[in-house]
Parts: C-alpha cells; sequence; structure tokens
C-alpha cells in the first residue's frame, strides 16, 4: 500500500482520450469542456491523454477543444483497448507526471479503465458524477452524484491522496467546440508496457456505427410494452426530426441497439420534448431523462410510476395513443404549412 | 492442464430500494428500516458461477463484506447452490469506499486459490461498478467486464468472453486467474430449490474471516479509504405538471401551447 502523498505536488487536470479505431468517443469531448473550466478555476494546465495505435490527429483535435498539452503514448501494444497495458501506462505517467485531478468517461470502456488505474494509483474514484466543482478554499475537486434514484446528491470529496478520479457518463456535460486558432503542445510518450502486463487478447470486435442519441431535441422512447414493436415510436420519432431510444428492458431483449438505451447505465438525455410509452419509470431509467423540459408518458396502466414524473400523461394502448399522436401532429403541422 | 475450477462468486447485501425514505424533516436518507436484500445483478453472477461449475467442475464460494447480518445474501447464494460462503466481518472494514472494499475481496479470493472471481455488473445501492476492476488490479489478474456470454476452456486455463461495448461487441480471452463482471439480465436466474434452502437457512454457517485473518487490518476502513462522503443533499426534484390529458388531440394542444412541437 503506499503511503501519504504530498498533495501539494500534484497539479493539472487530465482527460482520458478514450478512442477506438482511432476514433474519438464523444464523452471524451464532453469531459475536455469541463476539464477546461476546472483547470481554468484552478489556474491550472489541462492535459489530454491518448493512447492507441495511430492517434496523433486526435491529440491535435484535443488542442482545437480545449487542451493545453496532449500526451500521446502510440504503440500496436494499445490497439485494442486492454485493462492490463493501458493500467500499466497511466501508472507510470501518473507516477512521474502527478495529475491532480483525472477525469474519465463512464462508458463500458472507461469504467473498466478507471477501476483498473484507481487501485495501483491509490486514486479517489468517484463514479457517475453528473456536477463537478472546484471548492473555493481548499480548491478539491467536489465531485457529486446522484443516488438513490436521484432522490439524493452525495459529495464525494478525495482529502488526502491523488490524483482525484472521476468517470462521468455520456450526455451529462455538453462537448467542448473545436476552434482551430487554439494552440498547444503535443508530447510523446514512449510506451512502457511489456508483454508481461497483458493478461487477455481481442478475439474479434465489432462494432458498427455508433448512434448518438445525446444531442436530440425529440425522443421517442419504447419499454417492455412495446412487445419488440417499435414501429410506431420510430413514426413519431421520424415525423418530429427526433431519436428513438429505449428502457434496458427492451435492449435486453435484443429489440433495440444498446446505443440507445436512456438511463443510469445508458445515456444521459435532456431532449425539448421526450415521450415515453410502455415505460413503467424505474428510477434507473428516469435518471438518464429527467432533465428533459417536457416529458409525456404514455400507458395503460394508471398507476404506473411515469406518470408521476411526466408533465402529461395519456392512459392508454400505446398501439393506439402512438399512432393516434402521429397522425394529429400531421395534422396540424399540414394545417399550419 | 485441465483441472476443476475454484469458481468465487462476490455477493453484496443492499437496501431493498423500494424501501429507502428520504426523512421529509431532515432532508437526510431513511436507510435503516429499510430491509436488506442480495442486489439484484449479482443473481446473474451466481447462475453464471453455477453454470461455469457445473461446466468445468469445481466449486463455487460465495463471499460477502458486510455486517454480521449480511450472512443472509450466503444463505441464498448457497440456497441458489453454491457450495460454501465467507463472511468478511469486521469492523475495521467500516466505511470502506471501493479501493480497500475490492482489496478485501481480492485477498479473499486469493486466500481461497480462486481461478475465476464472478461480480455483478454493479450495486443497486452505490452502483460503482469499481468494485470488480479492482479486485482484479489488486491482485495483478485479468479483468472481463460488461460480460454477455461466457465460454470456459479450461484446456488453455481460459475464459472467453462477450463483452459489451460501445456500438457493438467483442471477444476476448483472459487467462486465469480472472475477475468477471457480469452484465445485468445476462442470464435467467434460477431458483432456488426447497431442499437446499431450507439447508442453506438452517443448517448452513458461513466461514467469518477477519481484516486481520486477511492481513491487510491496516489498508481497509474509512482511514484506508480515498474518497469520503462530504455531504448528502436532498435533489431539487424537477418540478412536472403531473396533467392527465384524455385525448391526443387535448394532448397535441398543450404541446402546442408550450412550444414542444
Ligand atoms: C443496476 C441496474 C441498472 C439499470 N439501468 C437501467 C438503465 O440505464 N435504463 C433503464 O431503462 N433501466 C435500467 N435498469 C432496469 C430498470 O430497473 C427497469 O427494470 C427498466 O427500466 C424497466 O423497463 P420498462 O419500463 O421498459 O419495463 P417494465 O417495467 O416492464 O414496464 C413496461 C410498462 O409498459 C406498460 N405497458 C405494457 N403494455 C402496454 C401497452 N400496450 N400500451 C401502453 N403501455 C403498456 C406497462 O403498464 C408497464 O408500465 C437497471 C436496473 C439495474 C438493477
Ligand atoms: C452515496 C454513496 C456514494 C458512494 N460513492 C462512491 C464512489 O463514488 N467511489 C467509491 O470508491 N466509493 C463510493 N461509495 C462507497 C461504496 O459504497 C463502497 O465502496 C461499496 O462497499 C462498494 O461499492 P459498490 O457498491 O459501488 O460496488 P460495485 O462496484 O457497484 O459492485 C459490483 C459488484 O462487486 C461485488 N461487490 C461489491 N461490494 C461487495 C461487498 N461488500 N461484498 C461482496 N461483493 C461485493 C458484487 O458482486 C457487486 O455486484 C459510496 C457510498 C455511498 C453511500
Amino acid at each position: 500500500m503506499p503511503g501519504e502523498v504530498d498533495t501539494d505536488e500534484y497539479e493539472d487536470v487530465w482527460v482520458f482520450i478514450e478512442q477506438h479505431e482511432s476514433e474519438a468517443a464523444k464523452v471524451s469531448w464532453e469531459l475536455l469542456q469541463k476539464g477546461r473550466e476546472l483547470a481554468d478555476e484552478k489556474g491550472e494546465r489541462l492535459v489530454a491523454l491518448v493512447m492507441g495505435e495511430d492517434v496523433s490527429h486526435l491529440a491535435e483535435e484535443a488542442i482545437e477543444r480545449g487542451a493545453d498539452e496532449v500526451l500521446v503514448v502510440e504503440d500496436p501494444i494499445f490497439e485494442p483497448y486492454l485493462p492490463g497495458p493501458y493500467g500499466e501506462q497511466f501508472s507510470e505517467l501518473v507516477e512521474e507526471r502527478k495529475p491532480d485531478i483525472v477525469l474519465i468517461g463512464g462508458s463500458h470502456t472507461g469504467r473498466d479503465f478507471a477501476g483498473r488505474v484507481a487501485v495501483p494509483t491509490y486514486a479517489g474514484l468517484t463514479a457517475d458524477c453528473t456536477e463537478l466543482e472546484i471548492e473555493a478554499d481548499t480548491h478539491l475537486l467536489l465531485a457529486k452524484r446522484p443516488t438513490f434514484g436521484g432522490d439524493a446528491m452525495a459529495t464525494i470529496k478525495c482529502v488526502e491522496h491523488r490524483p482525484q478520479m472521476a468517470t462521468v457518463r455520456p450526455g451529462v456535460f455538453d462537448a467542448a467546440e473545436p476552434d482551430p486558432d487554439r494552440e498547444g503542445t503535443t508530447t510523446e510518450v514512449e510506451a512502457a508496457v511489456g508483454e508481461e502486463n497483458v493478461h487477455s487478447r481481442v478475439l474479434e470486435r465489432v462494432v458498427g456505427d455508433i448512434t448518438d442519441i445525446t444531442d436530440a431535441e425529440v425522443i421517442v422512447a419504447g419499454g417492455f410494452g412495446t412487445e419488440g414493436e417499435f414501429g410506431p415510436i420510430e413514426e413519431l420519432a421520424d415525423l418530429l426530426g427526433g431519436e428513438v431510444a429505449a428502457t434496458r428492458e427492451a435492449v435486453e431483449e435484443g429489440w433495440i441497439e444498446a446505443a440507445r438505451q436512456v438511463g443510469q447505465t445508458g445515456k444521459t438525455v435532456k431532449p425539448d420534448l421526450y415521450v415515453a410509452a410502455g415505460i413503467s419509470g424505474a428510477i434507473q431509467h428516469l435518471e438518464g431523462m429527467n432533465d428533459s423540459q417536457t416529458i409525456v408518458a404514455i400507458n395503460d396502466d394508471p398507476n404506473a410510476p411515469i406518470f408521476d414524473d411526466a408533465d402529461y400523461g395519456i392512459v392508454g394502448d400505446l398501439f393506439e395513443v402512438l399512432p393516434a399522436l402521429t397522425d394529429a401532429i400531421r395534422d396540424e403541422q399540414e394545417g399550419t404549412a | 492442464m485441465s483441472r476443476e475450477w475454484n469458481i468465487v462468486v462476490c455477493v453484496k447485501q443492499v437496501p431493498d430500494a423500494d424501501d429507502v425514505s428520504i426523512d421529509p424533516d431532515t432532508g437526510t436518507l431513511n436507510r435503516s428500516d429499510a430491509e436488506a436484500v442480495l442486489n439484484k445483478p449479482d443473481y446473474n453472477a451466481v447462475e453464471t458461477a453455477l453454470r461455469l461449475k457445473e461446466a468445468v467442475g469445481g466449486t463455487v464460494t460465495a463471499v460477502t463484506m458486510g455486517p454480521p447480518f449480511a450472512k443472509a445474501v450466503l444463505e441464498a447464494a448457497v440456497g441458489l447452490g453454491a457450495d460454501d460462503g465467507i463472511l468478511l466481518t469486521d469492523r475495521a472494514f467500516g466505511g470502506s469506499d471501493t479501493w480497500p472494499t475490492s482489496l478485501a475481496l481480492a485477498a479473499s479470493a486469493e486466500e481461497l486459490d480462486g481461478d475465476v472471481v464472478i461480480c455483478g455488473e454493479e450495486s443497486t445501492d452505490s452502483s460503482t461498478g469499481q468494485v470488480p476492476p479492482g479486485i482484479a488490479a489488486h491482485n495483478d489478474w485479468s479483468q472481463l467486464t460488461y460480460v454477455e456470454e461466457l465460454e470456459p476452456r479450461p484446456e488453455n486455463d481460459e475464459l472467453v468472453a462477450t463483452r459489451d461495448i460501445e456500438g457493438g461487441h467483442e471477444e476476448v480471452a483472459a487467462s486465469l486467474p480472472v475477475v468477471v463482471a457480469v452484465g445485468f439480465g445476462m442470464n435467467e436466474p434460477r431458483v432456488a430449490g426447497l431442499h437446499r434452502k431450507i439447508f442453506s437457512e438452517t443448517e448452513f454457517e458461513p466461514e467469518e474471516y477477519s481484516a486481520s485473518d486477511l492481513g491487510i487490518e491496516e489498508s481497509v476502513g474509512l482511514a484506508a479509504s480515498p474518497t469520503s462522503v462530504g455531504g448528502m443533499d436532498t435533489a431539487d426534484p424537477v418540478e412536472r405538471e403531473r396533467e392527465m390529458v384524455d385525448s391526443v388531440d387535448e394532448l397535441v394542444d398543450k404541446l402546442q401551447s408550450e412550444g414542444a412541437i
């Protein structure tokens, strides 16, 4: 067990740039934006960390999106992601460069990585933060996360250990816009990982286009009540120029791709309009959508908990209500056109 | 090389979510009257462990860290078919965050000469999902998280997993010993057989380990935890209209007047 650390030796805010096949996960840019705010508040630098085989172009993009410095570690051992080599390299970097704060995306890859690296670095790691602030007098990171179904917010601190680490689910913060005029430095770091750090190997990887529902202004979501028939959901979403989303239950059933899952273990969305059809309103689902502007619930059970968290509710069969709603909106649109 | 596997399954006791309430006067969480239950995702972990044993042979040992009454979740696991249960209980463990929690579980997996450690995706109370990779890191073992399918390859001392990743999935072969976190809902957990259930509740007694039994008394508990809960606020609930409408025309009117469509 590592001993006491001198917290004054640690400075700068780091963001782990998650990338797959040389393409950055959007959550990394979301964290760069938040990291910029935190670094400015502390008067420190924002450093992006990029690991992979062919990733130097991501360094430029990270600078355009707010990084002062980008650490690039290029080696075939880092493609695709594996916790052993990534964890070992990260521990080395932390030991050598002593970051004060490290932000990591709360995707499956990010959580796999964060949980692995927090142990050897003896970092305080807070999961699924929805607010990150710097405490005025201490300059400590205040990592806030919803707990007990969003009824409460816990503030987690890491007072005596460094780095202070946090994961954030995709969609919680807005992504940084690139500014081609921004300047920063790129530092190439030699890979410090050997075969002894590789405990596993990827046999196959099947990744399609990654759908992004986090920026949608309208979302029509279906749950177990759709019984797998998403047609009426898609029609309404199409008419409103929105995205289709779903509960975890519907994803588990294989009715819809996982990238469209909303909730605690899925995406966080904040559209202007969220229509929930055949969704009961479990706390884990609400956590991903209760910042939506207007929520409409359609459920055939008048006692479904979703009605308590909706602005407007209709009790009825979604297979009747949704098509009628789509028709009524289409009529309205044509009438006013 | 083929041999039977020592399978360890980590099970956590959590307050029944439906029973947790906020005290309206103090704004604090009222967990004390909540009934303690087995973390729901851990049913998938127990099921996975039992199926691995059926495929490869060996034993399944359930481990929990918690207060003495956490014994109940071990009974649940033994009732489902686990061969034995270990209770990690000690005042010294109190206030542990994920760093020492995963250390205690890692040390017991080592003590049990574990080949495979199976965990749930995350707990339903603090839901960090950090404990499984933490266990792997403490022991420098391989890790497989967000697992949807598992295929044992005892002839290679390997476990092959299909992992759910952003936009798709990947197949990964990990060398033993390995820590696995299975996706919530990845299998249909079995129901406990009546005889086994009665045995677990009447005859089964877990072995207890203290922090010093595991030689980690200096590295657990509140003092060894890098994080601390610095405060708990009731979240401002989003105000909702909660208006029931009778027809889609009425709904369209409402949405139009709000500018939502
Ligand atoms: C660790 C953990 C993490 C989780 N993470 C998430 C997450 O990220 N996202 C998530 O969504 N869930 C998550 N869950 C699952 C969550 O607890 C619920 O099980 C899930 O959200 C329920 O999905 P549902 O509403 O589609 O299904 P159900 O709860 O089965 O509800 C279906 C609803 O449809 C209604 N219905 C049925 N037929 C019709 C019809 N014809 N017309 C209208 N209404 C109809 C029913 O009345 C019912 O209310 C998680 C659970 C755990 C334990
Ligand atoms: C409101 C609140 C917020 C918290 N936030 C954080 C935080 O952000 N970071 C942090 O480090 N700590 C945090 N903690 C402390 C955390 O609750 C404990 O470390 C906890 O014992 C383990 O974390 P978990 O429940 O998140 O486990 P998870 O990692 O979510 O659990 C995954 C799996 O690990 C196994 N497992 C976990 N705990 C045990 C156990 N005790 N016995 C047997 N198996 C187990 C189970 O198989 C479980 O399914 C928080 C506590 C509270 C009350």
